[in-house]
């Protein structure tokens, strides 16, 4: 019974890492992602071909991979004069690979939107900034809450990623458990990922049903 | 027209972005070769690690090297021995979980200043690292559920079984090059603690593994503590050294120096008694 409590709370301290990472990249990567999403959708070249670069290049390669180049690189090439803390790379890692794929979401849910919303608008008298705002953007939350949602669960499952520089999160913790003879605490921490997930699941499925009302 | 602007836009930016990994790869490289050429003069490292006043110090949790006890604190004989180690050189003991498979990339990117946790001198490590003078033998061992350990005793018993262990790890080398395996079948995995559960499970019946990883994870009270050593043969002793940077010469000189002195003063036996370590020493007192 002690050791239960005692993995418990080692797991339960490794799960705190998995949160903070998850709610701050949320936080962040979401206005981030819109503001990239205008870019991709700018009629000004040079900042779209930027962009879509950025998300090529952010999609392109294994999240694994940044980590190491975010939190790796800068100390490798000031020879060790400069790195970030080891959860200030992991966050600026997650933040951008996040808001490179919130951004396709968020510019797949604004063009779909039928352009007769825009003509209706238009006939009602309303200004651009208007019709975005009042008629189209509900419609785009509506459509993209499913993605985003996705996403979302992704990310709470990914965020033991950055285990790869040695960030003590939940999965790190059970395997230690592991070098010291105990098996079951790697597969007991499988329950803290279903749990959150589960409640984010009813959280969506919950917003889902209260945006019914702007379907398109 | 905007077409092929935008082509060769995202030519452009691409060629940049490479340009730039090339460059730091360069000026790397040659940041590196200007430290090997000066390092017979003078010794940047240990003056960088005096001036920071700790040593921080790569780790990886493995009982009984360095591991968490009940209350939660790090403890082991790594750890001990290296808290002791930093107090004769005059500096402040800082350790620091890595991930085990970027030991390397860790210490060049200064991270952390050394790697101490059980690491086995190897050639390969030679060349890379700058490593200290071995402190601790180790050698590989079988593990096989305990109602087997008699059966397992010659390479005959061995037909048709099936043999475990880590990936690139000497009880990998053992158990591929040794006669005694020649009629068992090999599995490789990628850690030994995974070797283990593959022994646990039955889906193999011999796992080789370090013996100092043996004492950890096959105590009592664990979920392997169904397994058991087979005692009478081991194989490949291996030694432990301490990871350096590469041409860090002088840290390397220090390092040896106070591992010696707590050997002559009795400290260090003291410490591998507590592990029952002791019989796997090197480094004795002169």
């Amino acid at each position: 019974m002690n050791q239960f409590l005692n993995v418990t709370e080692q797991l339960l301290k490794g799960f705190g890492e998995n949160s903070l990472i998850f709610i701050v990249t949320l936080v962040a990567a979401i206005p981030m992602g819109l503001i990239v999403s205008m870019g991709s959708r700018s009629r000004f070249f040079p900042l779209k071909a930027l962009t879509r670069t950025f998300v090529w290049i952010i999609r392109g390669t294994p999240l694994m991979l940044q980590l190491f180049v975010v939190f790796y690189v800068p100390p490798l090439m000031s020879n060790g004069s400069f790195n970030f803390p080891r959860m200030n790379a992991a966050l600026i890692a997650f933040i951008i690979n996040y808001a490179a794929y919130f951004s396709e979401i968020f510019r797949g849910g604004i063009e779909s939107v039928p352009k007769g919303q825009y003509e209706a608008g238009q006939v009602l008298g309303m200004k651009k900034s208007q019709i975005f705002f009042k008629v189209v953007l509900l419609q785009v939350i509506k459509r993209i809450t499913a993605p985003i949602g996705n996403e979302i669960i992704t990310l709470v499952k990914d965020t033991s990623l950055a285990s790869v520089i040695a960030i003590p999160e939940i999965l790190m913790n059970a395997k230690d458990f592991s070098m010291q003879g105990l098996i079951w605490p790697l597969f007991y921490s499988a329950l803290f990922f279903l749990l959150f997930c589960g409640v984010l699941t009813l959280l969506f499925s919950f917003i889902e049903k209260k945006l019914n009302y702007y379907k398109g | 027209m905007k077409k092929l602007l935008a082509f060769l836009m995202a030519g452009l930016m691409t060629a940049t972005v490479f340009a730039g990994c090339g460059e730091s790869a360069s000026s790397n490289s040659s940041e590196s070769s200007d430290k090997s050429s000066s390092s017979a003069s003078a010794d940047g490292d240990w003056a960088y690690i005096k001036d920071k006043g700790e040593m921080v110090i790569g780790i990886t949790y493995f009982e009984p090297m360095n591991y968490m006890d009940e209350n939660g604190e790090l403890t082991g004989f790594e750890t001990e021995f290296a808290t002791k180690v930093c107090d004769q050189l005059g500096v402040k003991p800082k350790f620091q979980k890595i991930d085990w498979d970027s030991k390397e990339v860790e210490l060049n990117a200064k991270t952390i200043d050394c790697i101490w946790n059980g690491l086995t001198i190897t050639d390969e490590r030679k060349e890379n690292m700058g490593i200290s003078t071995p402190y601790m033998e180790n050698k590989q061992v079988m593990v096989t559920k305990a109602e087997n350990a008699d059966k397992y005793t010659s390479a005959e018993a061995l037909s048709g079984a099936t043999v475990v262990a880590e990936k690139k790890s000497a009880g990998e080398e053992v158990a591929q090059s040794d006669d005694f395996f020649k009629q068992a079948t090999y599995v490789s995995v990628d850690s030994q603690a995974k070797a283990l559960l593959e022994v646990k499970s039955g889906t193999a019946d011999i796992a080789v593994i370090d013996y100092v990883m043996s004492i950890g994870t096959l105590k009592d009270g664990s979920d392997y503590s169904n397994l058991s050593v087979i005692e009478d043969k081991s194989f490949a002793p291996e030694q432990y050294g301490v990871a350096l940077r590469k041409d860090s010469t002088e840290t390397l000189a220090k390092l040896d120096d106070a591992m010696q002195a707590l050997a002559d003063n009795g400290e260090l036996e003291k410490i591998a008694d507590k592990y029952n370590l002791k019989d796997l020493l090197l480094i004795k007192a002169k």
